[in-house]
């Protein structure tokens, strides 16, 4: 078993994290140390200003032919937007209408295609490649929510318009209707024991049971609550039994009303 | 030439001789980076000419402070994407980088250029420099980079720091001169 990190390697993540090179599992520990830490904020302030200097160094001569043609295609467009009333659609827009166009230019090709196979065995093989085809886009999807649902914590965390309320063992912080444990040093937990986040809801009398964790190996650990913060009076924290408990059997860690 | 900053906020109010004027003073910037990333010339002015009409398009994205950094940052990021999407590289591999498309980073580096960047750059030890361009122009993460070089993973983490740090110190002093 790995042994808990030191602050010094904590400090290193900070400085993968400010050049870019820390993958995406570990990001959330390290966005919860910089939160709870002045120090480790002020570190990742000063390196990730130096690390994005590093690409000023790969500035270079474009050859004039190649200048001059990129500079007349790009005028071109601007100086057609500036004198259009309508601002021009946004990439995102410009790159659905384009993936629109592509995707039915593809359907009707692959309606072309079916109508015209008539062999079993291709037809057969289409179905197979269909089928991993889907399987990839199922997998494609899944990563493109999990890295969207780490950018949005991380977002969130690092918000100046967060509301953040100190507790034992780190920071509540909620921004907009999330909610989110930010918690470094937590006490080891003994075997068969985890960690239980509790919510009161406004207006309710007694608290809810939601999500389990164990630290991580930092002793920092990120918890996104399920519930909007809107809706909620108080979080709360206690151990638990492995699984979890209806309701708490342990005192408290800590209970924070929001306000 | 004025700089990025105050041309950006001349773009935002549809300036088209202020985006020239943006164009003439970083295209450099930005087709070194795309270039440097993606080793290819095409890919490169490709995404030289996203980066500007973003530029053009969106122009609040650039919020404040020192806006070569960012654009390098921007940029970056930009060209690495479009590389991975080329080699299907899955997005759950790519760091995750929640400040890529904000300015956080101050005005104190407001007037360092390209020149006393790789003067600084070269001043680190090649054993520094080596994992924080890896890291910077490659988007790889650290544990790619020790698994290229052969190089523990704890040392290329201490070194990336060392060096971003040196490369700071180094830079701060110039701007103070």
């Amino acid at each position: 078993m790995n042994e808990p990190m030191d602050r010094e390697q904590l400090l290193d993540l900070v400085a993968a994290y400010a050049l870019g090179t820390l993958p995406a599992a570990e990001s959330s520990h390290v966005a919860a140390f910089i939160l709870t830490d002045a120090d480790a904020r002020r570190e990742y302030d000063e390196l990730r200003a130096t690390a994005n200097l590093v690409g000023l160094s790969a500035e270079e001569p474009v050859d004039s032919a190649r200048a001059a043609r990129m500079k007349e295609r790009l005028m071109a467009t601007v100086r057609s937007d500036a004198s259009s009333p309508r601002r021009a659609p946004s990439s995102a827009t410009r790159t659905s209408a384009m993936w629109g166009t592509t995707l039915a230019a593809a359907a009707a090709v692959v309606f072309a295609l079916v109508s015209v196979i008539q062999n079993f065995s291709l037809r057969s093989d289409l179905h197979e490649a269909q089928q991993r085809v889907a399987t990839l886009q199922t997998r494609i999807l899944a990563d493109g929510r999990t890295v969207a649902r780490d950018r949005r914590m991380l977002t969130d965390l690092t918000a100046s318009d967060a509301k953040r309320y100190t507790v034992a063992y780190g920071t509540v912080v909620t921004r907009g209707e999330h909610v989110y444990l930010a918690l470094g040093s937590l006490p080891a937990l003994a075997p068969g024991k985890v960690y239980q986040a509790w919510t009161l809801a406004r207006g309710a009398k007694a608290v809810a049971p939601s999500v389990t964790f164990t630290p991580s190996q930092s002793g920092l650990t990120l918890v996104p609550i399920p519930d909007n913060a809107g809706s909620l009076a108080a979080v709360a924290v206690s151990v638990e039994p492995q699984g979890g408990s209806r309701a708490p059997t342990t005192k408290p860690a800590f209970v924070q009303p929001l306000s | 030439m004025e700089d990025g900053a105050r041309l950006m906020e001349r773009v935002r109010a549809r300036d088209v001789e202020a985006f020239e004027q943006l164009y003439d003073g970083y295209h450099r910037l930005v087709f070194g980076i795309a270039l440097r990333v993606a080793s290819d010339a095409a890919l490169a002015e490709d995404v030289t000419q996203a980066i500007f009409l973003k530029l053009w398009s969106a122009p609040e994205t650039f919020r404040e402070g020192n806006f070569s950094g960012w654009l390098s940052r921007v940029t970056r990021n930009r060209a690495l994407d479009v590389v991975r999407s080329r080699a299907n590289r899955p997005t759950g591999e790519i760091p995750a980088d929640v400040a890529a498309e904000a300015s956080t980073d101050g005005t104190v580096f407001a007037r360092i250029d390209a020149q006393r960047v790789r003067s600084a750059l070269s001043a680190l030890s090649e054993e520094q420099r080596a994992p924080i361009e890896m890291g910077f122009f490659a988007g790889i993460t650290h544990e790619e980079i020790a698994q290229r070089t052969g190089i523990p993973l704890g040392t290329i983490k201490t070194r990336i720091r060392t060096g971003l740090r040196r490369m700071r110190e180094m830079l701060t002093e110039a701007v103070s001169r």
